[in-house]
């Protein structure tokens, strides 16, 4: 897994941002990933992408009643048009002087920041800060689907590392203890990745 | 709500009481047309007889002139594989206004080239010219000939990073047109179109198919040349005012006359402006039908006489201009023109963003600087949502 450049800071809150790339570039974000914005002085804030879009415009839309796209016309929509993917991404920590958080961070990045995937030590070395705290802000999330989220999270985290996952999972159990529904809900995709 | 509704809705009930009788008026006046164009499309020699005879009469007749094919000529788009690079040109600008802090003039040119069947995305090229100290400001038309003229230029350059058979699209007719009236404005045309004519003639010598395509075109050639075969002898000196098929369009005669992907006859253009254009780069146009049979989309092409005497690439031409506009599905379009307008286009965000780059540059070295005026000030207020 290792740091790809995925695109570019759209909009940005304390809570989450929108990064946007060009479809030429859409091979490295993934659904689940952790990503990190740099912002400098060893200050730098994580997230998990919790959706990729595509947006349409008018003449896409044409172009899908058309039938017969050839590849000339494909390939330039997706690398010479303007259209980008924009991946919407959850904010779950941030690092400041070597030290990571699982807090919300003081700011959030700023437009055009750079916006890298993070490679398996750097994932390693997140999420296993602390107690995951993380969590907490994938569980309170109103937009995005947080069981597969976190199905999508543990799945790509606790690949080389499976005490890690089974640490992990007992966690959201506890967490979630309180809310059948939600817990069945998690619990459920989690089973799809046993 | 500025339209005063009151007055809209009494001319409305005016146009409604009026619009059965000018349908009927329409209706007589299109079998007028089909009627003429029935007994003398293939009458070649006589039509252009006629168009000599009332082009003496009246030296600024703007009519059709027939060459080889009959007028009421269809040929369906060729079964030819389409070849080589297909080119598009825009352009758009940004007028000087003195309204505006810091006066300027921005023509922004965008060509994109297709290689077809290449499986490669089309390479684009884009050419901005910023100009802030031109003595005399240039007025929108002198902006329109130096944006025609840099579509050209563009057009060529990119041209020339390719092999084989070319074909470059621009939009709107090809001949060059802001001709001022005054002094100052007609010289500037004169160089320009000097200019024009010049690349034109470089494109022939490369072999390089220009084509201007014009998407529903409101000029009516051909019904003008039919209005003109009604006019008898004692007629001929009011030919100015001899407009029996008034209303009645090309677009609809091509409409009802082409089937899908078909072109029409090739004609040259009889008109006083057109005149300048000799030899092998002498203007002539067809219609082409880049809809289907039911739902006819007509456009008109020009085009140079080297390109309308080479059957080969004419018919790489239709093809190409069908192809392209088949892309674009339910409403048929070169989709290279549409292309080279996306890139072209300078949108109002873009001219603020330029507006203010400008003013800090000239702020940051100490120059000079206008106020916006108050005029332009107050468009820019918010607007009530």
């Amino acid at each position: 897994m290792p740091t790809y450049e995925i695109g570019r800071l759209l909009r940005a809150g304390t809570t989450g941002f929108v990064a946007g790339c060009a479809v030429s570039q859409f091979d490295a974000p993934t659904f689940g990933a952790l990503v990190r914005a740099p912002l400098g002085g060893g200050y730098q804030v994580y997230g998990l992408i919790y959706d990729i879009h595509i947006e349409d415009d008018g003449l896409v839309r044409q172009l899908v009643t058309a039938g017969n796209i050839s590849a000339e016309v494909m390939r330039d929509n997706r690398e010479r048009r303007i259209v980008p993917v924009e991946m919407s991404v959850l904010t779950v920590g941030y690092e400041q002087n070597e030290q990571i958080f699982h807090l919300l961070p003081p700011r959030p990045p700023l437009s055009l920041d750079v916006i890298y995937s993070c490679d398996a030590a750097e994932v390693t070395r997140f999420a296993s800060a602390g107690r995951f705290g993380y969590f907490r802000h994938i569980l309170r999330a109103q937009d995005a689907p947080i069981g597969e989220l976190l199905a999508a999270h543990l799945q790509q985290t606790g690949q080389t590392n499976p005490a890690w996952r089974e640490a992990a999972t007992r966690e959201i159990i506890t967490l979630l203890r309180d809310d059948y529904p939600a817990l069945m809900g998690v619990l459920g995709a989690l089973g799809d990745i046993a | 709500m500025t339209i005063n509704f009151q007055q809209i809705y009494t001319q409305l009930r005016q146009i409604g009481a009026n619009a059965s009788a000018q349908k009927k008026t329409l209706e007589e006046r299109r079998a007028l047309a089909l009627r003429l164009l029935n007994e003398r499309a293939a009458d070649l020699d006589a039509l252009r007889e006629k168009v000599e005879t009332a082009r003496a009469a009246d030296a600024s007749l703007r009519c059709a002139l027939p060459l080889t094919e009959p007028l009421d000529f269809h040929a369906p788009p060729p079964a030819a594989p389409l070849t080589g690079v297909i080119l598009a040109a825009d352009g758009s600008q940004i007028v000087p206004s003195r309204h505006k802090a810091a006066q300027y003039s921005l023509i922004n040119v965008g060509v994109i080239a297709l290689q077809v069947d290449s499986a490669q995305a089309p390479e684009i090229f884009i050419e901005s010219d910023l100009r802030y100290d031109d003595e005399d400001l240039p007025s929108e038309s002198q902006i329109a000939l130096r944006r025609d003229l840099a579509e050209r230029r563009n057009l060529l350059e990119a041209a020339e990073r390719y092999p084989g058979q070319k074909i470059s699209l621009t939009d709107g007719q090809l001949e060059l047109w802001g001709a001022g009236d005054d002094g100052e404005a007609r010289r500037e045309f004169e160089k320009s179109l000097q200019d024009y004519l010049r690349a034109l003639q470089t494109f022939h010598q490369k072999e390089i198919v220009s084509a201007g395509y014009i998407d529903k075109p409101a000029a009516s050639w051909l019904m003008r040349l039919l209005e003109v075969l009604t006019l008898s002898p004692d007629e001929l000196p009011d030919l100015k005012n001899h407009h029996p098929l008034r209303g009645v369009s090309d677009v609809w005669l091509m409409g009802r006359s082409l089937g899908a992907g078909e072109r029409s006859a090739v004609s040259a253009f009889q008109a006083r402006s057109a005149e300048k254009y000799t030899g092998d780069i002498a203007l002539h146009f067809f219609y082409i039908n880049v809809g289907d049979a039911r739902h006819p989309a007509i456009a008109r092409v020009d085009i140079p006489r080297w390109v309308a005497q080479d059957a080969a690439r004419l018919n790489q031409l239709h093809l190409a201009l069908v192809t392209q506009s088949r892309l674009m599905g339910a409403r048929p379009f070169p989709y290279l023109l549409h292309r080279a307008h996306e890139i072209a286009v300078v949108s109002q965000q873009e001219t603020a963003q330029v507006d203010q780059l400008l003013e800090l540059t000239l702020r940051q070295n100490n120059g000079e600087l206008d106020e916006i005026s108050g005029k332009q000030s107050a468009k820019e207020l918010p607007k009530r949502k």
